[in-house]
């Protein structure tokens, strides 16, 4: 029988780049970035080294000491002790190479627990561009350990590290020159040692990221370009995005037509039209706008900006209760609010982290951006694209945010100070040239991601949403008195009486109903719902932009638009606030450690949607929005 | 070697971090208060040279190529002396 991979852990100071060298080991696309406390749970991979024989590595979340620390450090410390899971056979430090003063010394920590040691010296060619001459020879002799020149995301040394992790593993350093234990001689040693092997100009020289925090770090123009940032950002999802919808479109269309040319009448018939194809196709077309969102928040992650922002921020969020490091998981949960929510684990305070978990889903996630590119246009008269409609989705942005905040803040104050208070201190790491292949992959992923839950999840609750809309089916030609009868249209009579004060029809409450399922699912539910009373026989497929002009020609009984100014306002404040996501409330129990939390904030956050779409729609009736 | 306090002459003058002027080399020569081992860990070491880069709420420094960004509270427990 064959003996179990050996166990290969990669550990180091965070942002030293583990997770790059993760990838390039096992070739992989985990999350990475220019920022400390990137990875916050345990990866595993599997590779093979050059001479075939295969071995499982873990990633391992960045620590400064395997003493303490926050959650994500502590998973560390743990593992590589042997304490959560069984002591790895090796482990692989990955050190940065400009800054061994202060890495050398996890590494002393790590020789202390006598695994076998081989040391990635990481970002050789920053180091030397900025004037370090180093000595990797000279370093193993100190340490008595193989170390490897590496540059992990060229994919440089790669070979050379993993010949160096042949079988046998290479032993364990014997015998130690600094006192075992004591922190101030392991501190004294790695100094020594430092001194020795990386050589650095005395002076301090004036570099690239120097002059770039000179503009993004000012108290004044660090917010213009922040400001700025942003701007640029919803303007190109706006804006850019228009060319790939419409070939997604017109690719809808011509599926729609060619079973419509091939198919006898029917339900079957119905079912794939305007089901399947209308429905998921309604929310597929919004692919290229979450492509982009992702590709930006990913520009951000690597170039070393993320840091920069929450350098900013840090004021604004003291008056919120929080710090700086809260700002970067609320930045990620832009783009999803699982990965914002898991790197709260960075956050020292436990009181802020629970806080930042439970504002966390108010930051619009990518699942939101379908719902508001449908309905911001129809504040706009139906035209997309401009300067105005990017304004607009800034500010959606901004509300979600700046109420998350306010919520923080009342929250923190109940919660009462830290046994141990924690003060702001972030390592500003240097800009980089962002990793074009990682960034891509993601956004590929993440595209893929989002149409495998078309496929599987809207697909499901499109079908749902189609038979409930069809049956029980009334003998008639009046697609509107068909819709009344079935199913889904008594259910709208039902709900009326409650969504009516916020705005909304009985159509409209149900495609929010099965949004809570999904959100982008509600954009294919108006398409059904809408599209069933409205066609007149017309076999139009549910594009946005027949989507919008169906829900303008909608009227109350009183002749008035159900999609007036304050009813589009209403649902987009709906959304902005309400908890529709059953994994992040999942994450949020197994992260704050309690189902209360969990359930506490689904109920807070939908009641709290409610009443706010509540107070604005009655609010704008009264000065006139409503006709 | 740098675990040690490096003690200053007579004639110089400690200041925090904090306080220290924007652009200039400082020497640390004294870390002490309730987050020194926090700072130490993040490369804050006597004999070390820093950089104050800018100041204000969080100030900016650098210290062995490292650029930290640090609360006022934390830098005033960093003493430091001209370079």
């Amino acid at each position: 029988m064959e003996s179990p991979a050996e166990t290969v852990a990669l550990a180091g100071n965070p942002n030293a780049g583990k997770t790059t060298l993760f990838n390039a080991l096992c070739g992989t696309a985990e999350k990475v970035g220019n920022y400390s406390g990137v990875t916050v749970s345990i990866k595993r991979g599997t590779f093979y080294t050059p001479h075939g024989r295969q071995l499982e590595i873990i990633d391992l979340p960045g620590c400064l000491s395997l003493e303490g620390g926050s959650p994500d450090q502590v998973i560390a410390g743990e593992a590589l002790r042997g304490i959560s899971r069984k002591a790895p056979d090796l482990v692989v430090c990955v050190i940065d190479a400009s800054n061994l003063e202060r890495h050398l010394q996890l590494v002393l920590e790590v020789l202390e627990l006598e695994i076998p040691t081989v040391i990635a010296l990481n970002m050789v060619d920053v180091a030397e561009k900025s004037g370090i001459r180093l000595d990797p020879i000279k370093l193993s002799e100190e340490l008595n350990v193989p170390v490897v020149p590496i540059q992990a995301n060229r994919g440089k040394g790669i070979v050379e590290l993993k010949m160096a992790m042949r079988h046998p593993l290479p032993p364990a350093s014997p015998g130690f020159r600094w006192q075992v234990g004591n922190e101030e001689s392991r501190r004294a040693f790695a100094f020594a040692t430092a001194d020795l092997v990386a050589r650095r100009p005395s002076r301090h020289t004036t570099n690239l990221s120097d002059r770039l925090d000179s503009l993004f770090l000012h108290p004044v123009w660090g917010w213009f370009a922040f400001v700025g940032i942003m701007f640029t950002l919803f303007w190109c999802i706006f804006s850019f995005a228009e060319i790939p919808m419409g070939w997604i479109e017109s690719g809808q269309d011509w599926l729609a037509s060619t079973i419509e040319n091939h198919m006898p009448p029917g339900d079957l018939r119905g079912l794939i039209t305007k089901g399947v194809v209308g429905g998921v196709g309604a929310v597929v077309t919004f692919l290229p706008q979450i492509l982009m969102l992702f590709f930006f928040i990913g520009l951000m992650e690597s170039s070393g900006y993320m840091a920069r922002a929450a350098f900013l921020m840090d004021g604004v969020m003291a008056k919120a209760g929080l710090s700086g490091k809260s700002f970067l998981p609320l930045l990620s949960s832009y783009a999803c609010a699982i990965p914002g929510i898991m790197a709260t684990r960075m956050i020292d305070s436990p009181k802020e982290r629970l806080v930042t978990i439970f504002v966390a889903p108010w930051m619009s996630c990518s699942a939101r951006l379908p719902v508001y590119l449908l309905l911001v246009p129809m504040l706009m008269g139906g035209r997309e694209g401009g300067t105005a409609q990017a304004l607009v989705f800034m500010s959606i942005y901004a509300v979600g945010t700046g109420t998350a905040f306010i919520v923080a803040r009342f929250l923190r104050g109940r919660l009462g100070p830290d046994k141990i208070r924690n003060h702001f201190l972030l390592e500003l790491p240097p800009y980089r040239m962002p990793q074009w292949s990682y960034i891509f992959r993601h956004v590929f992923d993440r595209g893929w991601a989002f149409l495998r839950k078309a496929g599987t999840i809207i697909l499901s609750i499109m079908i749902l949403l189609w038979a409930a809309t069809t049956y029980p089916r009334l003998d008639t030609d009046d697609p509107g008195a068909a819709m009344d009868y079935s199913l889904a249209g008594r259910a709208g009579h039902f709900i009326e009486p409650v969504t009516k004060p916020l705005g909304f029809d009985g159509k409209t409450g149900t495609a929010i109903l099965t949004s809570f399922a999904a959100r982008e699912v509600f954009v294919g539910s108006m398409a059904q719902l809408f599209h069933v009373e409205a066609a007149q026989g017309e076999e139009e497929q549910a594009t946005r932009g027949h989507i919008r002009e169906r829900l303008a020609m909608e009227k109350w009984p009183d002749g008035r638009p159900k999609f007036s100014t304050a009813a589009v306002v209403s649902l987009l404040i709906f959304y902005i606030y309400a908890l529709q996501c059953l994994p992040t409330s999942i994450i949020v129990a197994k992260e704050s450690g309690s189902w209360k939390w969990s359930v506490g904030q689904f109920f807070f956050m939908t009641s709290f949607a409610a009443l706010a779409s509540f107070l604005v729609y009655q609010g704008l009736s009264l000065i006139g929005f409503a006709s | 070697m740098a675990q040690n306090t490096v003690y200053p002459s007579s004639a110089e003058r400690l200041q925090s971090l904090a306080e220290a002027q924007v652009g200039i080399d400082f020497q640390i020569r004294k870390i002490e208060g309730p987050a020194c081992e926090q700072l130490r860990r993040l490369g804050f070491c006597e004999s070390l040279y820093v950089r104050k880069l800018a100041t204000g709420r969080n100030l900016i420094c650098s210290v062995c190529g490292t650029r930290l960004a640090l609360s006022r509270i934390l830098a005033d427990q960093v003493k430091v002396a001209a370079a």
